[in-house]
C-alpha cells in the first residue's frame, strides 16, 4: 500500500539530516492500542443512548447469518436469518429486549434471533457499547 | 485498494478535550469516554468524510509524515469501529 506514504514517510533519525517541517505521526504496531474507553458506573444519558445503534451482525462479520439463539453460521443455513436490513436503533433494541416488540419492517421471529444476537455481544464487538448503554441504570 | 469504507461520528456528537499528548473525547450518543492516543484523533479528523483505508492514507500523508503501513492502519480502523468512534457506510 504504497500510498500510505509509508516509502515518503521516512522515519525522523533525529541527526537533522533531513529537516522537515511536516508532523511524523507513527501509525504504531498492529497490536497496539491507541483507544481506552471509560464506561461510566451510571450513565448520565438517558435519551441519547437510545439513539445509538447496533449492526445484526457487526460488519466485521457481514453476511453471515443469525441463528434463531443469537449466534453466527454461515449464509443460507436453513433456519437462520439473514442479517438485519439495517442497524437496529438504541430505542429499537431496549423495547425488543424488554417487551418482545418487533421493530419497524422486521418479522418477529428474526427479530427474536436479532435480539438473542445482542444479548451475547461482548466488548470489542460493534454495537457493544450501545447495547450496554442500554443496560446501565437511569 | 478496495476495502470498506468508513466515516467518523458527527463531530458534533463529541467533545473533545486535548490532555499533553492525549485526548480525552466524550461520546454523546453512548455516553461514553474514550482516552485516544496517536494517530487516533488525526484518524478521525481525517474521516470527517467517508473514506477507505486507501483514501485515509492518502489524507493523512498530506498533513502528515505517516509512519506505518497498511497493516497497522487496518489495526487502527478495527479499534475505532470497536470503540463505536467511525462505522462503515
Amino acid at each position: 500500500m504504497n500510498e500510505t506514504g509509508e516509502n515518503e514517510a521516512k522515519p525522523d533519525r533525529g541527526d537533522g539530516a533531513q529537516p522537515s517541517r511536516r508532523v511524523v505521526l507513527a501509525l504504531g504496531a498492529a497490536a497496539a492500542s491507541t483507544v481506552v474507553t471509560i464506561r461510566p458506573a451510571l450513565a448520565q444519558t438517558a435519551g441519547s443512548v437510545l439513539n445509538c445503534q447496533i449492526p445484526v451482525p457487526a460488519p466485521q462479520a457481514g453476511g453471515s447469518y443469525i441463528a434463531a439463539d443469537g449466534s453466527l453460521v454461515a449464509p443460507g443455513t436453513p433456519g437462520a436469518f439473514a442479517p438485519a436490513p439495517r442497524p437496529l436503533t438504541g430505542e429499537e433494541v431496549k423495547a425488543l429486549l424488554n417487551g418482545g416488540r418487533t421493530p419497524a419492517g422486521l418479522d418477529s421471529q428474526s427479530a427474536q434471533a436479532y435480539a438473542n444476537y445482542i444479548r451475547r455481544l461482548q466488548a470489542g464487538m460493534s454495537g457493544f457499547t450501545c447495547y450496554a448503554s442500554l443496560q446501565m441504570p437511569r | 485498494m478496495a476495502g470498506p469504507t468508513y466515516i467518523a461520528d458527527d463531530l458534533q456528537h463529541v467533545r473533545l478535550v486535548e490532555l499533553d499528548g492525549l485526548t480525552a473525547l466524550f461520546h454523546r450518543p453512548s455516553g461514553m469516554t474514550h482516552i485516544l492516543a496517536p494517530p487516533a484523533p488525526q484518524i478521525l479528523a481525517a474521516l470527517s468524510e467517508p473514506g477507505d483505508a486507501g483514501e485515509l492514507a492518502v489524507r493523512m500523508a498530506e498533513a502528515f509524515e505517516v509512519e506505518g503501513g497498511e497493516e497497522a492502519l487496518t489495526a487502527r480502523l478495527a479499534e475505532l469501529e470497536a470503540a463505536g468512534l467511525i462505522r462503515r457506510t
